[in-house]
């Protein structure tokens, strides 16, 4: 323990508060009580419907007959939000130019970090991981890393400058943007340079990280790393810290947004889930103050409240 | 307008007006209307309602609320909306909405996708404070500065604070009745954020913690319907004096005499309008009775109170009201032992009862809802009736697509196949379905007539739709060709009726609008007569 660098400790807490406050802002948002329907069409899981923006209410007596979903569909909608950024490219192509290459790259870049674990397990176990290795998993562990790092790098920090850019000089944009908005594009924008940076100038700059990695796995000290590759370090561990409770966690929220609000069509049959979830509702106790409702009562007895000296 | 005069601390802290409409600005219409002089003028607020409601916003009124005389009202009134801010993100106080809610608070990325969506801030020429953020931006930083754990001190390090004054709090009031609460905002939003969900709760926080609402909506509206049986104010021995003259009605233009089904325990069906059809357009009830009695389908109608009208504006700006009206909407059919209730001609009728009731409406109350669209289309399609399209062949249609029914429900092919069925000169709107333009008149705005809020309407928030129906009639936008516009919403009809007269539409091109079922009446074969009056709009 007493080899550990302060940055290895940061980076420690700083994956803990960032795995535990996700995991959190999920229960909180997943434990809030079912809401009303808010449907929004299309919604992609209605078999034959979904590219007209159809539903089931287009069927008579819909209630008896077999909900036919396409799981596929959904699926296929998800994957083009995920990958390309979809609605925004239909919706807003001035802005998906940076921001397709901002969410590719930082998937390219997580790909990289795997790439880096993967790495640093084999050089644990005793491989080194270089193009000259005799295996071909580990050379292709090494090409992997390289081409995932330099393209994630690239693209990530192109994006993330456009994005800032147009905040910054887009008027739209401008009025709407805060301190914290500016900094959290100043903040990506800064990590993702020093990667690319360090792509060109440093020798060995995976193997910097590579064993940076590792001592996080393996519990053992780091070892000196460059002064910028350092600062980088220091800049993600505040990431970390700082993302859950930003906007930037969107990745969670956009789960909640499309499947449990736009999307979310499940019916209240009688005697189904939703059923007892809505009775639990109604036996909440209500407090608004305008003199139409009745509170101090459950939501049940202000909606049954005899309404003819209503206000 | 320049927007540096808009920001949210202007908004929070300017005295006086904040924005003044430029109808200059607004976005051009295709001919005939293509000059600015040819459309309806904006009236300006006079300077007695200036001076007694609040209206710093833009100078339109929909609230119609007294300006507080005292620096102490003013704080009683701010500390009333930051407890009901509170109580928007209490489980208990708001289960219905606080995960959609939540979810929009914590991860818009300000990435402005939905402002070239939105219909009312695009077609005022880009006013700052209609754009969809504007009052979600709003809500944001005053649920991060005063709800959030820590919020007064993380707020400001972000820049995300704001300050609770009156004039804000006031401003935000009006600005809440400034969006259709027609989602297509949401639909493009790549987070899944939604502002017109955002909408809708602030209007909860007015209604629900401070009694501040529509007068149309709440006292004139909801009220009434749960009072008297209708918001029309129509009770229930009213309303059945009323169907007897319909019946009568009925068996002039068609020499169809039956009785409607009243209160027929056991029937498969209740069917439910929105009883501002009797009132405004008898012709569509009329239409649904002639098919249903044609065709043969076990129904019934109600005289229950609430069972009559369909309508719950509820849906527009306080849950509780919307729970009461839909709980007495499954009453009226439990009583009746109906299979199904199904919804005639009104959007959010629709999908108050059919959708959002659906996590409102437990056990013996869950009786299934289903739409007219579809029913009407098995009974078109089953050849139960005489039907022959070229009856309609003078007239061109085309299909207005109700936000509720189409957008929010995904009932879209329906109507369209009865129309198809029905007539031969179809053509759709662009964008049509459920990408469609809202008539303006969404989240209770067609009823809202106060003040000069109807000017607002027919400049502002119908005017995507004005465009769209220009369009697609262009090439025979002149008054000798016939045009329909096929509106299957009472709400969407009363929008394009004042719409229409405002710009004199009719007069000038011919256009007239109406519902879906008229048509398929107008192209029975068993008719003598034309159904639609074409002269009598
Ligand atoms: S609501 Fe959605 S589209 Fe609009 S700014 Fe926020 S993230 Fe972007
Ligand atoms: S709901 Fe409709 S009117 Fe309201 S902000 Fe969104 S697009 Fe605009």
């Amino acid at each position: 323990m007493g080899g550990f660098t302060v940055l290895q400790l940061l980076f420690y807490l700083s994956l803990l508060v960032f795995v535990i406050a996700m995991i959190m802002k999920a229960l909180k948002i997943s434990n809030m009580p079912l809401h009303l329907r808010w449907d929004l069409y299309p919604i992609p899981h209605e078999k034959g419907k979904a590219k007209y923006g159809g539903s089931y209410f287009e069927e008579t007596d819909w209630w008896i007959k077999p909900k036919e979903i396409s799981i596929a569909n959904e699926i296929k909608e998800m994957g083009k939000e995920i990958i390309f950024v979809h609605s925004l490219m239909q919706n807003n192509r001035p802005l998906w130019v940076f921001s397709f290459p901002f969410h590719f790259g930082m998937y390219l870049l997580i790909g990289f970090v795997v790439m880096l674990a993967l790495g640093a397990i084999l050089e644990i176990s005793g491989t080194t991981v270089s193009a000259a290795s005799a295996s071909g998993l580990v050379v292709i562990v090494h090409y992997l890393t390289v081409v995932l790092g330099i393209a994630g790098w690239i693209l990530a920090s192109f994006g993330a400058l456009g994005l800032l850019l147009s905040r910054m000089f887009n008027g739209d944009l401008r009025k709407v943007s805060v301190r914290a908005d500016y900094f959290n594009l100043v903040l990506l924008l800064a990590i993702f340079a020093i990667g690319l940076v360090s792509c060109f100038a440093f020798d060995t700059p995976n193997a910097d990280l590579r064993g940076f990695v590792g001592s996080l796995i393996s519990f053992e000290p780091a070892g000196v790393l460059p002064i910028a590759t350092a600062i980088q370090l220091w800049l993600m561990a505040i990431l970390l810290v700082y993302l859950p409770f930003t906007h930037m966690a969107h990745f969670l929220g956009k789960y909640f947004t499309y499947h449990k609000v736009r999307w979310e069509d499940a019916a209240n049959l009688r005697g189904n889930k939703i059923e007892a979830a809505v009775k639990e509702g109604l036996d909440y106790q209500i407090n608004w103050s305008a003199s139409h409702i009745k509170s101090g009562g459950t939501w049940a007895e202000a909606a049954t409240e005899e309404s003819s000296k209503d206000e | 307008m320049s927007d540096d005069k808009t920001t949210i601390k202007h908004f929070c802290h300017k005295p006086g007006q904040l924005v003044t409409l430029d109808p200059a600005k607004f976005l051009p219409l295709p001919p005939p209307f293509d000059k600015p002089e040819l459309e309806p003028k904006m009236k300006p607020l006079s300077d007695e309602g200036r001076k007694k409601y609040e209206c710093d916003l833009d100078s339109i009124i929909t609230v119609k609320f007294p300006r507080p005389e005292t620096e102490e009202e003013k704080r009683e009134l701010v500390e009333k909306f930051l407890s009901g801010l509170k109580k928007l993100f209490e489980k208990e106080n708001n289960w219905t909405f606080l995960q959609p809610l939540f979810l929009t608070m914590e991860f818009c990325a300000k990435c402005q996708t939905c402002s070239d969506a939105c219909p009312v801030y695009n077609e005022s020429g880009k006013v700052d404070i209609y754009r969809p953020t504007y009052r979600s931006d709003i809500l944001r930083r005053l649920y991060k500065t005063y709800v959030k754990k820590g919020g007064k001190f993380f707020a400001k390090i972000s820049g995300d604070n704001i300050e609770a004054t009156w004039t804000m709090v006031a401003r935000l009031m009006e600005l809440s009745y400034r969006c259709t609460i027609c989602r297509r905002c949401a639909q493009t939003c790549p987070i899944g954020a939604d502002n017109g969900l955002v909408t809708r709760e602030l209007r909860k926080i007015f209604s629900q913690e401070m009694g501040i609402n529509l007068d149309p909506l709440h006292k004139k509206g909801s009220v009434v319907q749960l009072a008297v049986g209708s918001s029309t104010g129509m009770n229930p021995a009213a309303y059945l004096d009323n169907i007897e003259f319909l019946e009568e009605e009925v068996e002039e233009r068609t020499d169809m005499k039956f009785k409607w089904p009243m209160d027929k325990a056991g029937a498969e069906i209740l069917l439910i309008h929105n009883a501002g059809e009797f009132l405004a357009w008898p012709e569509n009830p009329e239409a649904f009775a002639i098919i249903f009695e044609a065709a043969g389908i076990d129904y019934t109608l109600s005289s229950e109170l609430v069972g009559y009208d369909s309508v719950n504006y509820g849906v527009w700006y306080d849950d509780v009201q919307f729970a009461k009206v839909a709980l007495k909407h499954a009453e009226a059919a439990k009583k009746l032992g109906v299979k199904k209730i199904v919804l005639a001609e009104c959007g959010h009728a629709h999908k108050a009862l059919t959708v959002i009731a659906d996590r409102v409406l437990a056990g013996e109350y869950n009786i299934p809802r289903e739409s007219s669209m579809t029913l009407l289309r098995e009974i078109v399609m089953s050849g139960r009736l005489k039907l022959d399209a070229s009856r309609n062949d003078d007239i061109t249609t085309t299909m207005h697509d109700p936000c509720n029914m189409v957008r929010l429900m995904g009932i879209v092919q329906p109507q369209r196949d009865v129309l198809k069925a029905v007539s031969n000169n179809f053509r759709e709107m662009t964008p049509h379905g459920v990408y469609n333009y809202c008539c303006g008149g969404g989240s209770g705005f067609a009823i809202t007539q106060d003040a000069n809020f109807p000017d607002w309407r027919q400049n502002v928030s119908g005017r995507a739709k004005m465009r769209q129906i220009l369009n697609v009639f262009q090439d025979i936008i002149g008054p000798e060709h016939k045009k329909y516009v096929c509106a299957p919403c009472s709400n969407c009809k009363g929008a394009l009726r004042d719409m229409f007269a405002s710009y004199g539409l009719f007069e000038k091109c011919n256009v007239l609008y109406g519902g879906l079922v008229e048509l398929v009446v107008n192209a029975m074969t068993e008719i003598d007569k034309p159904f639609i009056e074409w002269e009598w709009h």
